[in-house]
């Protein structure tokens, strides 16, 4: 069964090493079809390239099945491409027709830092979870798993915010680079497990610090990271954790 | 080499007991003086470092992404298997015990799955205390299933996400370490080299992924929790990073490997669409609970499914294994979809895939009663092939998805080098030559929390270390040899991409060690592997670039695999039985199942280096079952 | 009490905003108050002037006043702090092509400019309003500013930038308060979209006058009530 094939051209977002900025590259690559995934067409192009002594584009992947968070692009000025709620990964180029025009950009934000073309450095969502996003119980230490039952409707809700997998599309999409959407997942989803009642003030007040000194922005509530984020993770999450930061100052002794 | 399996002594109930009593212990006060290497991420490497920061030892973390949450753990679906029997249906430690041991063939050490199967209680309380938010019932308890062919429901599950919540849970509470300062993490490091001293383990030289520089870190022990090497195959569901680069650097150094033939292929993956496929998508196993598995009876039959009138139908599955039916282990189900396109009943465009049917499911449950189950499934299926799964059959093929083999590990998790360990996927130790679903995370768990944190100060308390630096020969001397491995690719300039040489290796492995091996098929492919070695080292292309550079990395992994293709074929050649995953076209019964050949494979095979250019050596580790005796495993 | 708690809140991205977020809402409360007052001189001079008498009578109204004035300042003070943040926080580079990702409103988009909108109306209107020579009294002075063209065009922008400014800055303060429901919010969507479609009313009523609709009114009533004597 021989499927037509399309080609595409493409607007790529090259920029050196240590540099402080960088220019778009054309490229011209034929010989597609639509089962083909956006990553595999970067596969192909970059084969192609290597074929002819060049420089392959700096672009990053790794499950390919939209879970560990690594990809993330900026396609036609879509977060994650057109695909509502999917990862760049999960996209194919069923989605183009022949000679589209597809511009190619990195996630763009202040606290996400360039290291080569396509490639950023996120290490500042993590520097937000060590500050705490986790439950302190020492390995060994727990009661039984059943000792504490929990609402099915609420164990639901924490796995909704608990999806997120820091791809960090949110503060791309987010005009102010807040990780207003990533920080309140994590706080909405600890505070909603009675394990994590016990530091739930604390944890509010740290996590934020953490992420305002980390540079992130604040939020205008525009909903542009609920729109994009890959794992539909809701405002809720924002909603949540601005409660949890007022109990946290008003009610609590923190 | 010598293999001490280090076994506790007393009946298997109590092994665990006796080791944790008569081990000795660090210290607190002494503990920070302790620098612990930790080379991967993922739920053994997560875990272990939080066990062991949070006993207060100077643990050093590295990992290839940018985060340490991306490990490929991550990306597990379908649950944790554990003895909690909260559903009272005659659940056990010695039941989970008994049919982790025989699912594994009778190929696994029975100490080390009795204390596995002990540990994954543990496990349980401990995840649900470090929030993870695991499936619960409407009176707020946990939720169970069946999975994998068990006759209980033992397997915890959040979602289709269960690896991912374990993970984020692992690493949630390694960062609680690091903020801690206990657990200091490196990111975006490879780990190319491991220093041996005085013949201990005491550091390792890393590439620096965005400087390109190689970097030296001492420490007195290093624990690899690398993950498996499914990648050899080019197309399996592990992700691109996924490589047996470090393993196989500790196998060099004079680590054991163990039975690097026995490779998972899972079942019910996507099948590929063409040439440029990267890597294969896999769909929780747990749709064979509600799907059906089928080809046409027909050879070539292309009509599209809905023609293909009832009776045409083959149910394989159903019809070869009545009692277990689509239920059947992995390996059994894969095995007889590659009967059936072997037999020309392959469907789809390119023949290489069978259907998984839910339209009886449909209407029996309705069709929003599958979409709760497997909505997510459905539409991952959906995004890829373009095709409705509920409208029309799914086409799934098997892909290489999970290794058992792995560096030779004792009861401790210690390689045969001194103060080198593997845990989790890396290692060897508990899924014998077939793992069961939702055991996966259950090892890398229970590796990493649990057994490590007991083990490891044993070790440290017991050994003498003499003072190391960065200057003594041994470092030296490591970085000397990847600086030159590094120079010697970029000098190369050949003409193929180290792609396409992992797509032939990937082909080699595939079409001659994949699903069933033959001592033909494994001696063609032991003469294809070293001329596919010669031709990488003289012309692979790798852009000339010492700092960021993506080929380069990938290009350090072929190389790599392909040395270790040698090794597993080899190792495939040399068991000529059939068992778990590996199935040989010569130990068959009269029906075409696989043979196991207890009378003469009984045995660990530990493959040891003996120098470039040299036939490794054979060693073996006898398996004794003094609790459960081995029989024939049949799904009949 | 300790100080320290109070003081550091706005030393933080999410206690900056609902600084903001509180100060709106209330501000948004006298916007409502402020609309109902007005709709009286739609009643005529009498009923108008009755009610700002009685209003003026109250002694607590020039300390309202000052608490008002603090409202705005505020409002203003943790707009622009959030503002000057959000500039300093965001990308280096706009992405090349770029667009919304389907979670902006017009509103939301449009809050600082709408915000300096505001703020430009709320100077004239302060100057032609509350500083100007109430001599003629209250009814008399504003509806003789309705009659004047530019007046009446910069009432009718000053209520549409009001209006596209509570769009997004209603629900968006609940939000920010951490009041967010699956039931309760779209209840609050609502109710924030009819506040904001109020607001139009201003307009309204200054198209009102400057139509001469009260004069055509008091003609028709005038003759009604001829008629009734004939």
């Amino acid at each position: 069964m021989e499927k037509k094939t399309f080609g595409i051209t493409l607007r790529v977002w090259k920029q050196e090493q240590g540099e402080q900025t960088g220019h778009f590259e054309i490229y011209k690559i034929d010989g597609l079809t639509g089962d083909i995934s956006f990553l595999e067409m970067l596969d192909i192009l970059n084969e192609k390239l290597l074929k002819e002594g060049r420089e392959p584009i700096a672009v990053e992947s790794d499950c390919r099945e939209g879970i560990c968070g690594c990809c993330g692009l900026v396609i036609n000025g879509d977060v994650h491409g057109p695909d509502e709620h999917s990862t760049v990964c999960q996209l194919h180029m069923r989605r183009f027709k022949d000679k589209d025009v597809i511009t190619i950009e990195p996630f763009r934000a202040a606290p996400f830092p360039p290291i080569k073309d396509l490639v950023i450095d996120r290490s500042a969502m993590d520097s937000i979870i060590k500050a705490g996003g986790y439950i302190s119980v020492n390995t060994g230490s727990a009661p039984d798993a059943n000792s504490i039952p929990i609402e099915k409707a609420q164990a639901e809700k924490a796995m909704d915010f608990a999806a997120c997998i820091g791809c960090g599309a949110c503060v791309a999409a987010c005009p102010n680079s807040a990780a207003m959407l990533f920080t309140g997942a994590k706080i909405a989803q600890l505070s909603l497990l009675p394990q994590g009642n016990p530091e739930r003030n604390i944890r509010v007040l740290n996590m934020v610090k953490a992420m305002d000194s980390l540079g992130f922005g604040n939020c205008s509530n525009e909903y542009e990271c609920e729109a994009v984020c890959p794992k539909e993770i809701r405002i809720s999450a924002i909603a949540k954790m601005n409660r949890e930061f007022i109990k946290a100052n008003f009610a609590s002794e923190q | 080499m010598k293999l001490d399996s280090k076994i506790p002594s007393g009946n298997i109930q109590q092994k665990w007991d006796n080791y944790k009593f008569n081990a000795k212990l660090v210290n607190p006060n002494n503990r920070k003086k302790f620098d612990i290497i930790i080379v991967g991420s993922g739920l053994s490497g997560a875990s272990a470092a939080a066990s062991l920061g949070e006993q207060g030892y100077n643990v050093k973390l590295f990992t290839i992404p940018d985060s340490p949450r991306r490990a490929h753990s991550i990306a597990a679906q379908g649950g944790i298997n554990a003895a909690k029997n909260y559903k009272y249906d005659g659940d056990s430690v010695y039941r989970l015990f008994y049919d982790t041991i025989k699912g594994g063939d009778y190929r696994a050490r029975e100490a080390n799955v009795y204390r596995l199967a002990q540990i994954s209680n543990q496990i349980i309380d401990h995840c649900v205390a470090t929030g993870v938010p695991f499936a619960r019932e409407y009176g707020g308890l946990l939720a169970n299933r069946s999975f994998g062919g068990a006759q209980v429901s033992r397997t915890f599950y959040a979602r289709g996400q269960t690896g991912q919540q374990l993970l984020l849970g692992a690493y949630s509470q390694m960062m609680r370490q690091a903020a801690a300062g206990t657990v200091k993490i490196f990111p975006r490091r490879e780990m190319l080299d491991i220093v041996i001293k005085d013949g201990k383990a005491r550091g390792i030289i890393v590439r620096n992924l965005v400087t390109g520089e190689l970097e030296t870190y001492l420490g007195h022990a290093v624990l690899l929790c690398t993950g498996g090497y499914a990648n050899v195959f080019y197309l399996s569901t592990n992700a691109a990073n996924c490589n047996v680069s470090a393993a196989w650097a500790a196998y060099k150094k004079g680590a054991g490997f163990a039975n690097p033939c026995f490779t998972q292929i899972h079942p019910t993956c996507i099948p590929r669409s063409g040439e440029h496929q990267s890597k294969l998508t896999l769909m929780s196993e747990s749709l064979r609970n509600d799907g059906r598995v089928w080809v046409p009876k027909k050879k070539g039959d292309s009509r599209n499914p809905s023609e293909i009138p009832e009776d045409e139908r083959d149910y394989y599955l159903e019809r070869i294994y009545p009692a277990f039916g689509n239920l059947v282990p992995r390996d059994i189900a894969s095995r007889a979809a590659k009967r059936m396109i072997d037999e020309g009943r392959g469907v789809g465009p390119t023949g290489q895939a069978v259907y998984l049917d839910f339209a009886d499911a449909i209407a029996k449950q309705g069709e929003d009663k599958i979409k709760e189950k497997y909505g997510n499934l459905f539409d991952m299926y959906y995004r890829i092939t373009d095709e409705n799964g509920y409208k029309t059959p799914m086409r799934i093929y098997p892909a290489p998805h999970y290794t058992m083999g792995g560096l030779w590990v004792d009861y401790e998790l210690m390689t045969t080098v001194e103060g080198l360990f593997a845990l989790g996927e890396a290692n060897f130790s508990d899924h014998g030559a077939n793992r069961l679903g939702a055991s996966a995370l259950m090892q890398g768990l229970a590796d990493g929390y649990f057994v490590i944190s007991a083990t490891l100060p044993n070790y440290l308390a017991n050994a003498k270390f003499n003072s190391v630096s960065e200057s003594d020969d041994e470092f030296v001397h490591a970085r000397e040899s990847v600086s030159s491995k590094i120079k010697k690719l970029l000098s190369i300039k050949g003409s193929k991409t180290p792609t396409e040489f992992h797509r032939e290796l990937g082909n080699i492995m595939w079409d001659l060690c994949g699903m069933s091996r033959s001592e033909e098929s494994l001696k063609k492919a032991l003469k294809e592997i070293p001329k596919l070695k010669e031709e990488f080292w003289q012309n692979v292309y790798v852009p000339q670039n010492e700092k960021f550079n993506q080929t380069l990395e990938k290009a350090l992994k072929v190389a790599d695999f392909i040395e270790f293709a040698q090794l597993l074929v080899k190792d495939a050649l040399e068991r000529r039985e059939s068992c778990g995953g590996h199935f040989r076209e010569e130990s068959t019964t009269k029906e075409g199942e696989a043979k196991r050949d207890d009378e003469n494979f009984s045995f660990v095979s530990v493959w040891e280096y003996a120098g470039e250019g040299k036939e490794p050596i054979l060693n073996k580790e006898e398996l004794k079952f003094e609790n459960l005796k081995p029989t024939v495993r049949s799904y009949k | 009490m300790n100080f320290k708690y109070i003081v550091r809140m706005p030393f933080s991205s999410i206690g900056r905003k609902i600084l903001m977020a509180s100060s709106g809402l209330l501000l948004a409360l006298f916007m409502l108050v402020h609309l109902g007052e007005n709709l009286l001189i739609l009643k005529g001079e009498s009923a108008y002037n009755g009610w700002v008498d009685l209003l003026l009578s109250n002694p607590l109204i020039p300390a309202m006043e000052v608490g008002l004035l603090v409202l705005f300042l505020l409002h203003i003070f943790f707009g622009l702090w959030v503002r000057f943040e959000d500039w300093k926080n965001s990308r280096k580079r706009n992405y090349e092509v770029n667009k919304s990702q389907g979670g902006r409103t017009i509103g939301s988009a449009t809050m600082l400019y709408t915000a300096f909108a505001l703020l430009l109306y709320l100077v004239y209107h302060m100057i032609h309003f509350r500083f100007a020579d109430h001599s003629m009294g209250f009814y008399q002075m504003v509806t003789e500013a309705f009659r004047d063209k530019f007046f009446v065009s910069i009432y009718v922008l000053g209520a549409l930038a009001l209006a596209l400014h509570l769009s997004h800055g209603f629900q968006s303060a609940f939000q920010t308060l951490g009041i967010q429901h699956e039931k309760y919010t779209p209840v609050i969507k609502a109710t924030g979209w009819i506040v904001s479609a109020l607001m139009i009313l201003f307009a309204f009523i200054s198209i009102y006058f400057f139509a001469g609709f009260d004069a055509k009114l008091q003609y028709e009533q005038e003759k009604v009530l001829e008629t009734v004597i004939e």
